[in-house]
């Protein structure tokens, strides 16, 4: 054994020094995900300001465009007022035309141009009444170029002051004066606001400019930053993929390492367990062997005394006669069952130690056919016990060896015969199914049960458990578990003391191990 | 039969107890022959090739081999009995050994044992063997050694 532990030891240190350097690593690519969390915050925080920028963008537009509105308005109502201001002259000149040619006759062709010219008056002061309605100062305006206008008109339109004389044209002038002063009024208001609007677009315009610029920045600020980090990352990305490759190729390398030394250690083992074993037996036949010829001298010696006990009883001693018929049959016999269980532990040894080299040979095995072969094998033993055996129909067949599966089998049904709880008819439950690439099956009892501190103990060479009332070597299970390894497989047994044992057995479905053990 | 041509029996063992039951059991078979006991290859050699008595210069022999010896392996031993031209070649080897291993058992074959038998820790089948082999010695025929 001590041969084992240098080769696990040089095992285990290259281990702990690669995974040294390992937390740092970890340590860095952690902070790394930091500073992205942090950089990622950022851009999205630039992304908001981007559209936080496009908003107010937006609405600056809007703004805008009302200006324009306001503004086009205004030129509207200028428009309006000096078309009006035309009106008045023509009102004026068709006034003065028909006071010239006609005396101002109520018929003549001038005074219907007064007259319309007059209509029209009205259209554009409606016109620009609904116009300027949101200011008071222009209605104010407008209505005293209505009472104005009435004047005016109540002096001027054809048929008053028919003839050549016209008593009031003082009064015509102060009249029309008056009504060209709220013309210019109301051109001049309209001249304010249009001043005062068009510094509204044109400071809104500015405000949408710089916005737009500000915007256009941030845009390209975050578009900066977002190339970053995605380069960043993709580097990062990339310098983990490698690392990841490296580690991958190490990883392949240290586990071809391994294996290659755990098999050269259990090599070693089974080459040391057969030498062992081998040299062991050597003196045990020579003890075995004169053991045998002092029993077989041992007979003329007890003839002897049987011959002189009868011819001459006095020189027999009581100390000779127990020598001989006591003493030395009874250490003969001490010596040669000690011999003898030491040569079949030596023999277990060997036949583990075998059991590792020998080769499997998987095939496909009827399962049910090979449970029933093992019950078969022991079907006296189970009858005698008046043993109920129960096999589930439908155990998943298995491709694995079938020498070593059938000495798995027989061992374990062998010894839920063997260990019967005493008083209680025994019960063997035999199933199996499949999980995935594994088969499982179990082995169950209503024995005696291990005790939950045996469990891993049971598994070991020459270790049993519980009353030592049955002959054996604590061989079994220790041979079962080598064999379950040699399979690729697991072995565990559930059980408490008297509730009975179930062993269950993890098996690959397809033999797989040798070629692992190939290289 | 072997009156006229006194047969010597040697035994290459290095244990004294192992040689000392074989011994016993080839006597209790009947057999009379002379038996020379080596403890170790090297000086068994010399007494085959070297010696004047030995079955080189003097009459057939038969050789009782173990495998387990302390300065060689039993197997170089009975490959250099057994090569190609060697005046021993046709001397019977009897390789009684513990090892029952089955490569063993065949490489022991291939380079030209006669008989192979794994010595039984069971004393009475072992006992029983050798007064077997015994009986086995006392009806064989032997080749004469040429050179003499």
């Amino acid at each position: 054994m001590p041969e084992v532990k240098p080769p696990k030891m040089l095992d285990t240190s290259p281990e702990s020094s690669a995974a040294s350097p390992d937390a740092p690593a970890r340590a860095t690519t952690l902070s790394q995900r930091n500073f992205g969390y942090k950089v990622l915050a950022l851009v999205a925080l630039g992304f908001l300001a981007v559209l936080a920028a496009g908003i107010s963008a937006g609405l600056l537009v809007g703004r805008v465009q009302t200006d324009t509105g306001w503004v086009e308005h205004t030129f509207q109502v200028q428009q309006q007022v000096q078309s009006l201001a035309l009106d008045l002259q023509n009102l004026r000149t068709s006034r003065a035309l028909n006071r010239l040619r006609h005396q101002n006759a109520l018929n003549s062709p001038e005074a219907a141009d007064y007259a319309n010219t007059y209509r029209n008056i009205h259209t554009k002061l409606d016109s620009l009444a609904r116009l300027t309605r949101d200011n008071p100062r222009q209605a104010e305006r407008l209505a005293a170029f209505h009472i104005w206008l009435q004047r005016y008109v109540a002096v001027s339109a054809p048929g008053t002051f028919i003839g050549p004389a016209d008593p009031v044209p003082q009064v015509n002038n102060h009249l029309f004066e008056q009504l060209q002063v709220l013309t210019v009024g109301l051109f001049g208001e309209e001249q304010h606001l249009l001043s005062l609007r068009i510094a509204n677009e044109r400071a809104s315009i500015a405000i949408f400019w710089k916005v737009l610029t500000a915007a256009g920045i941030l845009l390209v600020i975050v578009a900066i930053g977002s190339v970053t980090v995605i380069r960043r990352y993709t580097v990062d990305l990339a310098g983990s993929r490698d690392e990841l490759q490296k580690l991958n190729a190490g990883l392949e390398d240290m586990v071809r390492d391994r294996t290659a030394d755990l098999q050269r250690a259990n090599d070693e083992i089974q080459r040391f367990a057969y030498i062992v074993s081998h040299d062991l037996r050597s003196p045990l036949v020579n003890v075995l062997g004169f053991t045998s010829e002092l029993s077989s001298a041992l007979k003329p010696l007890d003839a002897l005394i049987e011959r002189a006990e009868a011819e001459a009883p006095q020189i027999v001693e009581e100390s000779a006669r127990l020598a001989v018929r006591e003493d030395l049959p009874e250490a003969i016999g001490f010596i040669r069952t000690s011999t003898q269980k030491m040569d079949r532990l030596i023999n277990a040894i060997l036949r583990l130690s075998r059991e590792g080299s020998r080769t499997v040979a998987p095939e496909r095995i009827d399962m049910n056919a090979l449970v029933d072969g093992v019950i078969g094998a022991i079907k006296h033993r189970i009858d005698e016990e008046g043993i109920t055996v129960r096999v589930a129909s439908n155990l998943p067949p298995i491709i694995s060896d079938r020498l070593a599966i059938e000495q798995v089998f027989s061992n374990l049904v062998e010894n839920a015969v063997k260990y019967l709880k005493k008083g209680r008819p025994g019960e063997i439950d035999i199933r199996g199914r499949a999980l995935g690439a594994q088969i499982i099956y179990e082995i169950q009892d209503n024995g005696r049960g291990i005790d939950p501190r045996d469990h891993a103990r049971v598994f070991d060479l020459f270790r049993r458990s519980g009353v030592q009332d049955q002959p054996g070597e604590g061989i079994g299970l220790a041979n079962v578990r080598a064999l379950v390894y040699r399979l690729g497989g697991l072995i565990d047994v559930r059980s408490a003391l008297d509730q009975g044992a179930t062993f269950i057995l993890t098996l690959p479905a397809v033999f797989t191990g040798e070629k692992e053990q190939a290289k | 039969m072997m009156a006229h041509i006194p047969v010597n029996i040697v035994m290459i063992e290095d244990d004294e107890g192992h040689a000392r039951l074989i011994e016993k059991n080839i006597r209790r078979a009947g057999i009379s022959n002379p038996i020379r006991h080596f403890t170790d290859g090297t000086s068994a050699l010399n007494f085959l090739y070297e010696d004047p008595n030995g079955p080189a210069q003097n009459g057939p022999a038969l050789i009782l081999l173990d495998l387990n010896l302390p300065d060689m392996s039993g197997t170089d031993i009975l490959g250099r009995i057994k090569a190609d031209g060697n005046p021993l070649k046709r001397t019977p080897v009897v390789v009684l050994t513990t090892t029952d291993d089955k490569v063993e058992i065949q490489r022991c074959y291939d380079l030209g044992c006669n008989v192979y038998i794994t010595k039984p820790v069971n004393y009475e089948s072992f006992a029983e063997a050798i007064r077997q082999l015994g009986l086995f010695l006392s009806v064989i025929q032997l080749p004469e050694i040429k050179g003499d």
